[in-house]
């Protein structure tokens, strides 16, 4: 969806606004009040969406920021505060509220911070039944009977229309882009200079459901733990934003009309089991519609309705192979000579030494091959560089500066780029997406724009130019080897962390590869480590060879030196080479 | 008085929380099998243990069997409760990428936690329903015991230790434990990642089945009851690791007995809140807790 549509889909949702707002002047109050139920459900299932779908976090707490929103508007605005003030209030309470359980709730992942953010629900119905001083127990509290519901269906459509702007700048944004390579892989979205964010967004879309439940339990003049805190009302917006489709600009939308109109007519034909249906909902959503109505091929095959299913990539004008120039500044003369430093580092897992007290000392510009057998320590000694791994001691320092300290992300900021052995893309992204992510968690971003395009360059000079705008899914591994040196080299990286590339490609394309390795040494003076099996590859371009065995450096100088040492050949290239004579 | 702590109190308090917390640890350790080897957190669990809890009341009620042909109906059937529902809605998500996978888990296991207590409500009634069994008791100083107590002490140890057993020396004990280190691996040894998991599931729901049983024999259960019962296995296992029967048992314990103890000095509807705490303040504390997740 480009830019122009975005404004498009904007003025629309105004001038539906606008309409809706004069629906009480004319409607019945039945039809408002459906119509008051549909904005509410919208605000909610969207704001769910912005960390559910978005960001993936399944958070299954979302609905208490509504009850806890309505608690604190009803406390408020009962002892005589003005409902702006009551609910400006509720917005803000709340989010403190969730902006402090969100510390605890982000150490965790998948399933467990689903799970911890469920067991929310019953921990705030206690609080709200048992602090009976504020909340009034279980028998809840009534506000005062006020002919309210002119200006508080006004407020919901606001509410409502400010929601679908919101999500508007978030997809089409450097922000939503980086949102989205945190829900594809945290961790390499972090070693990529990203700084992780999902409390932000989490107190956002709290602030928006607390407002909404100020605006809702003024509407309804009577609030209690079972209504704001219930565990089948509370899974409601969530089954709606993935019955529709979740992480679609029109996706929730779709899903809220659908459910609110099947619940109306459910109250009207049946007496029992409302709470069983939504759970069949829920179930068979969870089971058949994995992407929602919106991604259903059955959908998929309506012209019209398709459209709202389009899937949001970043796109621009630039494309085709560019192969001149990357966007990679050398660094300055004056800088220290010694670029990277390992002081004995150790990794221990367990009781099992992964690494033990290996001191290593990389010099600006230069190319080391890092060798070893399987299970070595190579890709450990990468991970403990760039902090995947915390390391048991030892220090790390770039630039004299010790990085041991410091996060993910700022270490990539230090200048330090890596691929991974198992290539870890952002799978639902496109190639140009990926480095753009990349690019935008430099510590300088580039604008917007220029990040799109500058991509490009970098796409094009590791040779997928031809698969610009596909999807990463569509790769083969190979190409996705490819991606990673693409998106390590756009973070702009003094140092290069290089994880086995070349094994998989033809020789031809091995030469290419050694090519660049060169290039990107002698051309934008990057200091490279390299880890590879292909020893003919490595053997081409490095200046340097260090050896590693079980954890422990067992030989490190040029690479006659390192090939006549007798442990090296019984180590690595096998106890029969060092028979003969050396190569 | 009340500042000077009673021992005979004490010690009472102390057996209370040792009971719950055995009956907590068995619930915990059903789930905690069924995530390590299945991959897949049930937040239905607990649900399932209220509604055998409920037909267990039903059956001692109005059929007057005794408990022992109540455990030998209940466990088989939720064997094939837990089998039939994996197979059916849980195993075709295999085949998803991860992330759809998480929420396809998810959705089916509360959708199927809400299905049941719903229907169970309509069915049974929503009402507490608890059975109680005339028994002994024994006084020890102060400290009051039943006879049914110590029965579901035996009764929790034996299962628990019966499922080491079966863990650690049957063959299909092996398989569950080789599928839980690695799928693959264990596919390559002919150990069928699939039936195992589906095994695993039905195997958790029959404990599960087991400790529905044994809990209505003390606690009072309602068709909603369940849910409360899945937060306080989850945050057993979160403390105690995963597929870690001795860290389980203490970590249950240690729940079972904090509740013991603040329901008694402070207020009881405050009891349920514990577990929930001692997770978000341990992960504040030792953010160390979240490693204990499975890798994606």
């Amino acid at each position: 969806m480009t830019f122009l549509q975005e404004k498009r889909a904007i003025g629309i949702a105004f001038i539906a606004a606008v309409l809706i707002a004069f629906v009480p002047s004319f409607a019945t109050s039945y039809t408002v009040s459906m119509v008051m139920l549909l904005l509410l459900f919208y605000t909610l299932a969207q704001s769910w969406d912005w960390v559910g779908g978005e960001l993936g976090y399944v958070n299954l707490s979302h609905y208490a920021s509504y009850g806890i929103g309505a608690y604190v508007f009803a406390i408020a605005y009962t002892n005589g505060a003005h409902f702006l003030v009551a609910l400006a209030l509720a917005s803000l309470v709340t989010s403190v509220i969730i902006a402090l359980i969100s510390i605890p709730l982000f150490r965790l992942q998948g399933e467990y911070f689903a799970f911890a953010t469920l067991a929310l629900l019953p921990l705030f119905d206690i609080l709200a039944s048992n602090l009976k001083s504020l909340t009034n127990g279980t028998e809840g509290i009534i506000l005062p009977a006020e002919q309210v519901t002119g200006i508080a269906f006004l407020l919901m459509v606001g509410l409502a229309f400010l929601t679908f702007v919101t999500t508007t700048l978030i997809v089409h944004s450097p922000f939503g882009l980086v949102v989205r390579s945190i829900r594809d892989d945290e961790e390499a979205a972090e070693s990529i200079g990203v700084r992780v964010l999902p409390r932000k967004i989490m107190v956002i879309s709290a602030a928006i459901a607390a407002t909404a439940g100020g605006i809702h339990g003024w509407y309804l003049s009577f609030i209690d733990p079972g209504t704001m805190f219930g565990l089948d009302v509370a899974l409601v917006p969530i089954a709606m934003a993935l019955l529709g489709g979740s992480a679609l600009l029109w996706g929730p939308i779709v899903g809220v009309i659908v459910l609110v109109f099947l619940n109306q007519w459910l109250l009207a034909y049946f007496s029992i089991l409302h709470a069983a249906f939504y759970g069949l909902i829920i179930l068979l959503v969870g089971r058949y519609l994995p992407g929602g109505l919106l991604r259903s091929s059955l959908v998929r095959r309506i012209k019209f309705v398709s459209l709202l299913a389009k899937e949001h990539h970043e796109r621009s004008s630039v494309s085709g192979n560019i192969v001149e120039g990357l966007d990679l500044t050398p660094p300055a003369s004056g800088e220290q000579d010694v670029a990277l430093e390992c002081r004995s580092v150790s990794k221990n897992f367990g009781g099992n030494a992964a690494l033990s007290d290996v001191s290593l000392t990389v010099r600006r510009g230069e190319i080391v091959g890092l060798i070893g057998a399987n299970g070595s320590g190579k890709t450990t000694l990468f991970n403990c560089i760039s902090r995947i791994y915390d390391v048991s001691s030892g220090e790390v320092l770039v630039d004299g500066q010790p990085i041991t300290g410091l996060r993910k992300d700022e270490v990539a900021h230090a200048g330090i780029g890596r691929t991974y052995q198992i290539p870890r893309s952002f799978e639902r992204m496109t190639v140009r997406e990926n480095v753009t992510t990349a690019l935008l968690g430099r510590s300088d971003p580039p604008r917007f724009e220029d990040a799109l395009n500058e991509a490009a360059r970098f796409v094009c000079y590791v040779g997928l130019g031809h698969h610009l705008d596909d999807s990463v899914s569509t790769l083969s591994a190979q190409k996705r080897k490819s991606l990673e040196l693409a998106r390590a080299l756009a973070t702009s990286p003094k140092i290069l962390l290089i994880d086995e590339v070349a094994s998989g490609l033809t020789p031809t394309e091995i030469d290419q590869f050694v090519a660049h390795i060169r290039e990107l040494r002698d051309r934008y003076g990057l200091t490279i480590i390299w880890v590879e099996h292909i020893f003919s590859a490595l053997a081409q371009v490095v200046d340097r060879v260090v050896v590693l065995e079980q954890g422990k450096v067992i030989a490190n100088g040029t690479l006659d030196v390192v090939l006549t040492d007798e442990a090296v050949q019984r180590s690595y290239f096998g106890a029969k080479a060092a028979e003969t004579e050396p190569c | 008085m009340a500042y000077l702590p009673d021992f005979g109190i004490l010690a009472q308090l102390l057996i209370n929380g040792i009971l719950l917390g055995g009956l907590y640890a068995l619930i915990a350790f059903g789930l905690s099998v069924i995530y390590g080897v299945a991959g897949i957190l049930n937040f239905a669990h607990g649900t399932i243990l209220a509604m055998i809890s409920i037909a267990a009341a039903i059956l001692f009620e109005s059929l007057r069997l005794p408990l022992a042909v109540i455990l030998l109906v209940l466990t088989p059937a939720g064997f094939v409760f837990g089998w039939v529902f994996h197979k059916v809605l849980l195993s075709p998500l295999q085949a998803r990428e991860p992330h759809q996978r998480t929420i396809g888990t998810v959705l089916v296991t509360v959708g199927a936690l809400i299905i049941i207590g719903d229907v169970t409500a309509v069915l049974a009634g929503a009402e507490q329903r608890v059975i109680r069994l005339s028994s002994t008791f024994f006084e020890i100083g102060s400290v009051i015991v039943s006879g049914t107590q110590i029965g579901i002490l035996v009764a929790v140890s034996v299962s628990m230790i019966a499922l080491h057993l079966f863990l650690v020396m049957s063959w299909t004990g092996s398989s569950i434990r080789a599928v839980a280190q690695n799928r693959i691996g264990a596919a390559l040894c002919g150990a069928d990642a699939s039936n195992t998991s589906a095994m695993t599931f039905a195997i958790g729901a029959s404990i599960v089945a087991i400790a529905g049983v044994l809990y209505v024999i003390s606690y009072p259960v309602n068709p909603y009851s369940g849910f409360p019962l899945t937060v306080k296995a989850f945050s057993i296992i979160l403390l105690g690791g995963v597929g870690n029967l001795p860290g389980t048992l203490i970590a249950g314990l240690f729940l079972g007995v904090a509740e013991a103890f603040v329901a008694f000095y402070w207020a009881p509807q405050w009891a349920p809140a514990i577990s929930i705490i001692i997770v978000l303040g341990g992960l504040l504390l030792f953010p160390g807790l979240a490693r204990t997740r499975r890798a994606a």
